[in-house]
């Protein structure tokens, strides 16, 4: 409940000494912040009346002076422009100004300046500057996420607001949290090590006042890491209930838009994903594809046993029951569609472009050897028609990413079939990849075969065999949270930022990763974190990945290296 | 959850610019300082706050002190006559509440075995629960007053006031319902364990006391007991009919009040949702007025071109005539 209940609180508190009719008024990114912890319902009641987006508000005239506004906004230059104008012709009976970030002095002098009429009641830095989709689990909703993987010297300035963003993002949830860490990040990565820079600059130099809590006796720690690090997670088709969703459809602020799927009735065009609202997700979000089946099926038969229980009404104590019980099944009756709907329209996504196949090799490819085996597998399914061109690119993604260095002649063997297969294949896209992700560049341990311990574990659990041969896939981060748990996270692969060391075991840790996060990560932080170990996990990065958005950023990226390259 | 009030910086500067430029617009800050201090101010302010939270309506009212809200009430006009209507549900609400309090514990009371028949108890568990049902009744109707149409952001925030009332009042008639129905159940089970008393009492005495008697025959004494439990059991089977009877009415408000309220957890209840509603229907809105002003257009240059043959043909038949005639 840590994150999501922080930003509660802050709406919450925002609302607090404000009596009367209130509107709210926020930005495209607070309108997301708010969103996902705060429900309409829950504004009415706290009497906000009107919630409506800064741009938009600024064109109507009409004056409503029994409103108060509530503003709540990024610091960014053009919030403070449109704040002006407002400002100097106002519309509402009182002001209230929360800035969910730092606010520069200068800043606060320009508003000062266009308010004449002295109708601003108070301003106040309110630190929600992230978007909290699951109680452990933050993102940053970047729109142009690609900018991590160009180098610096391409696009500086827009490098320079991405690193803003994050910095900004990062400091707030911890001013939320109150607390300041160490930081760590990974050693290969030029991005991150400069994000960390600039944060242990923000918390120790820039507002170390802001930063100086009470001592703890253990200092959390954070760690920054880059998504090249493990390019498999994103590339790999997911069977968890939440992931499967966003990896097949698509979660956007724990929205599901299903528009483009199918004629669906109007009031399942678009349904809410939230583990806070919906006790069946809330249940179901980590489980495999499956159990969902299962579970959603006795949900259904509870429901039937609910609505034929409605159906026969004979006495007047009956009719009372049942008006007494109807907001309930209404919700239910809503809930159980929802799912159904979900469910149904995955499995027939899953029946058309032969997921189970693709992902079995997908599978086999992230975590077991055997290049001969997986070479022949991979090439049938190039040869597969039914076979989408998108997974076909995968393949051969992970496939490169695996025997990188073992067999460059099979790998030309692959690339060229690639392209004769599918027309649409971007050219280069994989050795960009390489290029960018390869083995070099990593930091960690991806495969498990860079030391003999890992590689005894892999062989291990080979030998034990899997439980499930399409969710036996663990990404890197969740080794790295083991050796944090067991303190052996080292000193060399993430070294410490300034003369900041950590002694001991840290008892809460924020991972956060440049290039986003994805579900199945998630899924592995909160079960770390419901198996007692002591140490709480929180993790963040700049968006939600699916192997949709990966792939775009990579393309994205290619591009802009592309013209470049051309350029000079 | 660490925040940072500007506030004062912000005042600072406020208060500094305001020096620098007090020169050249005095006369302007003393017409704003003319018309706050004049005797309407405060009254507009606590109409426009008073009543509509039930639950700081009367700290605003005898809290708000005038001098602090002078200064606001330089800029607050007269709100919208609906800001009335919903302050009277409001009201409505808040009397419903406190009057559902007062029935909790007339039912626990009358629940309870006294000596007295319960009369006075009956009579007041029934003016309550009509007073109840009527004040629901009646804000339900005046609540249909608040809905405007328009894509306005005034329609808007009428619609919400609305919305957040029925919430309101959908939740006070539940919980009358279930307050009404748990009575009933009470009351139906100590309907029952007298009857099974009254059985024992009939069936276990003949043996002992009326040896004498014909067994068939009832004495004088269980012949009243009879009557009594009778006349009890007739009394609550009223009273049970009364409440049946308000359930019903209940029922209905509820079913025209589900109409207004949001379900929770579903997409009508987010927030991006509903900003993203009102720009489209906007968007809609303005579509339709284009195709309205090209149909209409397009009708004007059809009536004219009608009009012109029909005038045509009017010409030709009079020119023919006149060939003929003359």
């Amino acid at each position: 409940m840590v994150l999501v209940s922080a930003v509660r609180d802050y709406v919450n508190r925002m609302f607090q000494d404000i009596s009367g009719m209130k509107v709210l008024i926020l930005d495209s990114q607070t309108v997301s912040i708010v969103s996902v912890v705060y429900s309409q319902s829950e504004l009415l009641q706290k009497e906000v009346f009107l919630v409506e987006l800064i741009d938009s508000i600024s064109k109507s005239k009409e004056s409503m002076s029994h409103l108060k506004a509530v503003y709540f906004l990024r610091p960014t230059s053009e919030n403070i422009q449109y704040m002006r104008r407002q400002l100097s012709n106002p519309r509402f009976g009182e002001y209230h100004l929360f800035f969910s970030n730092m606010l520069k002095d200068t800043q606060i002098h320009l508003l000062a300046d266009s308010d004449e009429q002295e109708v601003v009641q108070q301003v106040q830095e309110f630190y929600a500057d992230f978007i909290a989709v699951d109680p452990y689990h933050f993102t940053l909703n970047m729109p142009s996420n690609h900018y991590y993987i160009l180098p610096a010297v391409v696009d500086p300035s827009n490098l320079q607001h991405f690193c803003d963003r994050a910095v900004d993002g990062i400091g707030a949830v911890f001013l939320a949290l109150k607390r300041r860490p160490i930081i760590r990040y990974s050693r290969t990565s030029d991005i991150a090590k400069r994000i960390a820079h600039e944060t242990a600059k923000l918390m120790y130099q820039q507002e170390s006042g802001l930063f100086d809590f009470r001592r703890m006796e253990m200092s959390p720690l954070l760690l920054i890491v880059d998504r090249r690090d493990d390019p498999v997670t994103p590339l790999l088709n997911q069977w968890t209930y939440q992931a499967m969703v966003h990896e097949l459809i698509g979660i956007q602020d724990n929205k599901v838009d299903l528009r483009s799927i199918g004629k669906l009735p109007k009031d399942q065009q678009e349904v809410v994903l939230s583990s806070e609202q919906d006790a069946f997700f809330k249940t179901n979000m980590y489980e495999n594809f499956g159990d969902i089946g299962m579970n959603i099926k006795r949900m259904v038969d509870d429901f039937q046993q609910v609505a034929k229980s409605n159906q026969n009404i004979q006495t007047i104590e009956d009719m009372a029951k049942f008006v007494d019980n109807y907001p309930e099944y209404r919700k239910m009756h809503g809930n159980v569609s929802k799912h159904v709907t979900l469910v149904t329209e995955m499995s027939k996504i899953v029946e058309e472009r032969k997921l189970m196949l693709v992902s079995e090799t997908e599978q086999e490819l992230a975590c077991n050897g055997g290049q001969v085996a997986a070479f022949e597998a991979v090439n049938n399914l190039l040869n597969n028609e039914s076979i989408s061109d998108i997974d076909r690119l995968r393949l051969v993604m992970l496939y490169a990413l695996r025997y990188e260095k073992e067999s460059p002649v099979q790998l030309m063997q692959l690339f060229n079939k690639l392209a004769s297969r599918s027309a649409k294949y971007k050219q280069g896209l994989v050795q960009f990849l390489l290029k960018q992700a390869g083995v070099d560049k990593r930091t960690g341990d991806l495969y498990g075969n860079r030391d003999f311990l890992n590689i005894a574990r892999n062989m291990a659990r080979g030998l034990k065999g899997v439980e499930n041969v399409y969710t036996q896939h663990q990404p890197l981060l969740f080794q790295t949270m083991e050796s944090i748990i067991k303190g052996r996270l080292r000193d060399v692969d993430y070294p410490y930022v300034g003369n900041h060391f950590q002694q001991g075991r840290p008892q809460e840790v924020i991972i956060f990763i440049v290039g986003g996060t994805t579900y199945e990560e998630s899924r592995s932080v909160a079960q770390l974190n419901a198996s007692s170990s002591g140490i709480r996990f929180l993790l963040g990065g700049t968006a939600v990945l699916n192997s949709k958005r990966f792939l775009k950023d990579l393309e994205e990226a290619q591009g802009i290296a592309r013209t470049n390259a051309n350029v000079v | 959850m660490a925040t940072r009030n500007r506030s004062w910086l912000f005042n600072k500067y406020r208060d500094a610019l305001k020096g620098a430029r007090a020169p050249t617009s005095s006369s302007a800050a003393a017409t704003v300082k003319l018309k706050a201090s004049s005797g309407g101010a405060p009254a507009i302010q606590m109409a426009s706050n008073s009543l509509l939270h039930s639950k700081r309506s009367y700290a605003a009212l005898s809290t708000e002190d005038p001098g602090n809200s002078s200064k606001v009430a330089a800029t607050i006009g007269l709100p919208p006559a609906w800001v009335d209507v919903s302050e009277e549900i409001a009201g409505n609400v808040q009397r419903a509440r406190a009057k559902i309090a007062e029935l909790g514990k007339a039912h626990a009371k009358a629940l309870m075995p006294s000596f007295g028949d319960g009369k006075e108890d009956q009579q007041n568990i029934e003016n309550l629960t009509s007073e109840v049902t009527n004040l629901l009744k009646r804000s339900e109707k005046r609540l249909h007053k608040l809905s405007a149409n328009g894509p306005s952001e005034d329609s808007n925030v009428r619609k919400n006031v609305q919305r957040q009332l029925a919430t309101d009042l959908q939740n006070l008639s539940m919980e009358l319902r279930k307050k009404q129905s748990t009575y009933l159940k009470r009351l139906r089970q100590q309907m029952e364990e007298g009857g099974d008393m009254e059985m024992n009492l009939n069936g276990n005495r003949p043996k002992d006391e009326d040896d004498d008697l014909d067994d068939m025959m009832f004495n004088e004494h269980q012949m009243a007991k009879l009557k009594q439990s009778e006349a009890y059991t007739v009394e609550r089977e009223r009273e049970i009919q009364q409440v049946v009877e308000s359930v019903n009415e209940l029922a209905q408000i509820m079913k025209d009040l589900s109409v207004l309220v949001i379900d929770q957890g579903t997409i009508i209840d987010r927030i991006d949702y509903n900003i993203q509603n009102v720009a489209t229907t906007l968007e809609e809105g303005l579509k339709q007025l284009q195709k309205a002003e090209r149909t209409q257009k397009q009708g004007g240059m059809v009536m004219c071109a009608s009009v012109l043959v029909i005038m045509c043909f009017v010409m030709l038949v009079l020119l023919i005539l006149k060939e003929i005639i003359f």
